[in-house]
């Protein structure tokens, strides 16, 4: 039944819109309200589904250039899963051991796993530029990032 | 005072040495700063105001205008380069200066970007200054229904920045218009979509839309080709150089953009960025070749710049002719009015005119000296592009990062983020449009809080929209390049 | 594959580092004299730039010019939910004596509302600074002359008046005006009440769309003194001082027995040490009392109003008890 890749994308949005819905019905209303709060979102979530019927029935409109993009070997699939994993963390430790710190580990392993084989170059870049952005933030502009595990 | 007279009183400040320096110290930190990831204008403002302590409130507030219009100026280079727009007033600037960027010719993206804003800015601040003390009407003429007129022709845009399938750019804006639902609905208190997380009250920050759906999804992409050589002459800075042709095309989107964005700018509320979108779909709109807008056109570059520039001096004239704020970032700087004990209204051009006309006049020398300042750096800044591709994308990332850290201070809305770079990644792999995404996202959350604000007033009648002429004139324009581009798809598919 | 090794030496650095750091957080002598051993953290809820924002700054910038507090003062953003977000961040910091935030009436208003897990009561109040009033304007030209006009025609025409205000219902600018028109014996289920989020009430009113305008009265004064809007009635218990400010009638002097204060002080973690709230007690005493705080005072249009731990709090106490009755008369909250 699902043919075309319109149609298990269409799959996929109906579902969202459903669940938008569902919750969409859920909103407390609120006594004094002409519009209330429940009437836009439950709007949007009808049309969604309206136009995601439509993309059910409507032929792939694609270019070829488009359709080149879904072509992606697997190892670039590993390499890009690998680099959210890096970011993930990236984020994870952030307040805990400190933007300096975490931010130079990222840079110094997400350049070298993407294949950057200077690695003096790479040490440097990860170490002064983490810094850099850390002094001109809390000492010039007074915005605090955040300080972690080292002294300063 | 006459207004001549207060004019030439302006020009006196603003050409004094000390006016002169106090501009070229704003407009310098204002660019820096706006160059730095995440950090607009808003901060920029925030973080001079201590520096003013106790000065002497002319050459203090003449160098706040300067942060704020250098600030603007800057943003647009992360959109070039990088595809990172650090704030919503540059987000249009990316749909074709990136594409620019990549094919060699970021020298000269960066350049365009450069001289219309120049144009803009310059352009703007003759019609502030010839037309400040009659705009003030004009500020104040939109009401709730105006507004919501105003963001539905804005939105009837969307079908014309997709590329390819109608039907998947309008999905695109639903979910955009679903997403800038999620917080709390500042008309009756209630929470949408939030489950009970306190990091989603305030709904989610444009900036962790826009760097996810436009930077993230980019480095993806980016990380998929690194191996792909052929795309080496992204390296390339490219001449700085302007053909002919080319100062040609950007001569009339320049022009138009400086008096519309000026204009947009003057409505509180509606500001740069619906400046930059508005004047990039117009362009687009009436452009022989519209084909070529999202793939590096000078015109669809030159729109967007020479409008949000011409906007934020178009905000000057509610702030300073009615002392209102029409954004959160002038909000910001009337308190630094405030704190140098000068309150803009209605009567500050009367009581003291050497501040308003003096800032007023110092934007002139502020956007000529933003050029020479900005051009001569060109080939510096666009030395990013010469670092090499694994190098660049753990930057660009990390650049995301503190973007968002830096107004957010909390590692939820980084993951927020992280989870739009996958959305925006999915969305590029099945061909469905960004830009109506963010759009709606902009437009959405403002139309429908005018549009049930009007109902309120009106106690539900809904002849409040085609009452006044502003709302009833807006309407039928929007319904009408709503319609056009439909009837026209439609014809052709019949041909 | 050696590449994923990387990975892994990546996770295993940053754990270990993680590992290595301990935390250190000290509590202070037992003993009465408590003194500061860290750099002291103050947190504005929101974002660069505000009310809240602001006078944490000028609090900690006072305090370190002057040398009130020798130890170094940081002020850390933590925007989000309308202060939830910073609430629960230091809520997080149970017993600190070094995690201090400020804050104003949506401390009590956002957790009625049901918008956050913690209220006022889950902190420590340490001092009260400073307070503001609500005004009330109408354009200069309305029909209405005080507020005792504007509230008959209220009552007995509900429909046609609109009241603009920048925050949503539940929250300041709504309360304020519930409030005085109650105690007016308006019925407050009947008031149209308008947000205008993008913080243009004021043209909002000024063109006509609506009639009144519900906002701090700093931000009445200009239009005022220009002439464009009239301002009916403020929240104070009596007249403000300085120039036009002093010319605005309290709602009190008009028969109407309400009053709405927009308090701004500064609290600390839940269960702070008693030794370490005296300390900041007198430390702020200080503060309020410094030539250079009133100077910021003036410039930002801020009246004075100091309490110390004890008082403040049973002050809130009334206050949520105030607001909570209003909320549950209007049928919203929790």
């Amino acid at each position: 039944m699902l043919k075309t890749l319109n149609q298990k994308v269409s799959l996929v949005l109906l579902a969202i819109a459903a669940g938008y819905l569902l919750l969409s019905y859920q909103l407390p209303s609120y006594p004094y309200a002409i519009v209330d709060a429940d009437v836009l979102p439950k709007g949007l979530g009808y049309l969604l589904v309206i136009l995601v019927i439509a993309l059910f029935f409507t032929k792939d409109s694609e270019t070829e250039e488009q359709k080149a993009r879904r072509n992606i070997p697997k190892k670039d699939i590993l390499a890009l899963l690998a680099v959210f994993a890096f970011v993930f963390f990236y984020i994870f430790l952030l307040e805990i051991l400190g933007f300096v710190l975490t931010t130079a580990l990222f840079i110094f392993f997400c350049s070298w796993f993407l294949g950057y084989k200077k690695h003096l170059t790479n040490i440097i870049v990860a170490v002064l530029f983490p810094l850099f952005m850390y002094f001109t933030f809390t000492e010039f502009l007074q915005i605090s990032l955040p300080q972690g595990i080292l002294p300063f | 005072m006459g207004s001549l007279e207060g004019i030439l009183t302006g020009f006196q400040v603003a050409f004094s040495v000390e006016g002169v320096l106090f501009v070229l110290i704003g407009v310098f930190v204002g660019t820096f700063i706006g160059m730095l990831p995440g950090l607009g204008p808003i901060s920029a403002i925030a973080v001079m105001i201590p520096v003013t302590f106790g000065m002497d409130p002319t050459p203090a507030l003449v160098m706040m205008a300067g942060v704020y219009y250098g600030a603007v100026f800057g943003g647009s280079t992360s959109s070039i380069l990088l595809n990172a727009p650090g704030i919503s007033g540059t987000v249009a600037t990316s749909f074709d200066g990136y594409p620019m960027a990549q094919q060699g010719k970021a020298g000269k993206a960066l350049a365009i970007a450069a001289i219309s804003s120049f144009i803009g800015g310059t352009i703007s601040v003759l019609l502030l200054m010839m037309l400040a003390p009659m705009l003030s009407s004009v500020a104040i003429s939109f009401g709730p229904p105006a507004y919501f007129a105003l963001m539905f022709l804005g939105l009837t845009a969307i079908t014309s920045l997709s590329e390819g399938s109608t039907s998947k750019a309008l999905i695109s804006a639903v979910v955009g218009f679903m997403v800038v639902t999620i917080g709390i609905d500042a008309q009756t208190g209630t929470q949408r979509f939030t489950f009970g997380n306190a990091n989603l009250l305030e709904g989610i920050d444009f900036l962790v839309i826009a760097l996810g759906l436009f930077a993230l999804a980019e480095v993806c992409t980016l990380i998929i080709k690194r191996k792909d050589l052929s795309l080496d002459n992204t390296h390339k800075l490219g001449s700085l150089k302007i053909t002919k042709q080319e100062a040609k095309e950007m001569s009339g989107p320049v022009t138009r953009q400086s008096f519309m964005g000026f204009v947009l700018g003057v409505l509180p509320g509606a500001g740069a960025t619906i400046a930059s979108f508005i004047g990039y779909i117009t362009e687009k709109r009436i452009a022989k070749k519209p084909d070529e807008f999202g793939k590096g056109s000078v015109r669809g570059l030159a729109a967007p710049e020479a409008a949000n520039n011409a906007a934020t001096s178009g905000a000057f004239v509610p702030l300073l002719s009615l002392g209102i704020p029409g954004s959160g970032t002038t909000a910001v700087l009337l308190g630094a009015f405030l704190v140098l004990g000068v309150q803009p209204g209605p009567l500050l051009m009367t009581d003291r005119p050497e501040i308003f006309w003096g800032i007023i006049a110092s934007m002139y020398i502020g956007n000529v000296f933003l050029l020479i300042l900005n051009l001569p750096l060109i080939p510096y800044i666009s030395k990013i592009l010469k670092i090499p591709r694994p190098l660049l994308i753990s930057l660009v990332i990390m650049f995301s990062i503190i973007g968002v850290y830096a107004i957010s201070f909390s590692t939820f809305d980084l993951y927020m983020l992280l989870l739009f770079g996958v959305v925006g990644f999915l969305m590029r792999l099945f061909s469905f449009p960004a830009p109506p995404f963010i759009l709606a996202f902009i437009l959405g959350g403002m139309m429908e809080q005018s549009f049930r604000q009007s109902l309120t007033i009106s106690n539900g009648n809904y002849m409040i929209f085609v009452k006044e002429p502003i709302s009833l004139t807006l309407l039928l324009i929007g319904l009408l390049s709503f319609a056009f581009p439909i009837i026209g798809h439609l014809r052709k598919r019949k041909g | 594959m050696k590449k994923y090794l990387l990975m892994l030496l990546f996770v295993f650095l940053t754990v270990l580092a993680v590992a290595c750091s301990n935390d250190e957080t000290s509590n202070g002598d037992a003993n009465g004299d408590w003194e500061p051993e860290q750099p002291i953290e103050i947190v504005a809820p929101a974002g660069a730039g505000g009310g809240w924002d602001t006078t944490a700054r000028m609090a900690a910038k006072v305090f370190s010019e002057e040398g009130i507090i020798e130890e170094d003062i940081g002020v850390v953003n933590k925007p989000g939910g309308g202060g939830a977000v910073g609430w629960a961040y230091i809520a997080g910091h149970e017993g600190s004596a070094h995690n201090l935030f400020v804050a104003s009436p949506p401390l009590i208003l956002v957790p009625l509302n049901g918008q956050s897990e913690y209220g006022y009561d889950d902190f420590t109040p340490l001092a009260n600074m400073i307070a503001d009033y609500g005004a009330f304007a109408v354009r200069e030209d309305a029909p209405w002359n005080d507020l005792n006009e504007l509230f008959e025609d209220m009552k007995e025409d509900p429909e046609s008046i609109s009241v603009v205000g920048t925050s949503s219902p539940g929250s300041m600018d709504h309360i304020q005006f519930v409030q005085i028109a109650k105690a007016a014996g308006v019925d407050v289920t009947k008031i149209k009440y308008v947000t205008d989020p993008e913080g243009v009430g004021l043209t909002q009113l000024l063109n006509g769309s609506v009639e009144v305008f519900s906002t701090g009265v700093s931000e009445t004064i200009e239009q005022v003194k220009a002439g464009t809007i009239k301002v009916l009635g403020v929240t104070a218990e009596e007249r403000l001082e300085g120039e036009v400010l002093e010319e605005f009638p309290t709602a009190i002097e008009q028969g109407i027995d309400a009053t709405f204060v927009n308090w701004r002080g500064f609290f600390g973690p839940p269960n702070m040490d008693e030794a370490a709230v005296k300390y900041y007690e007198a430390k702020f005493k200080e503060l309020s009392d410094s030539e250079e705080f009133a100077d910021i005072r003036s410039q930002y249009g801020w009246n004075e109003m100091y309490m110390d731990s004890e008082e403040y709090k049973s002050f809130l106490d009334e206050q949520n008890e105030e607001v909570q009755s209003l909320l549950d008369e209007l049928g919203l909250g929790e």
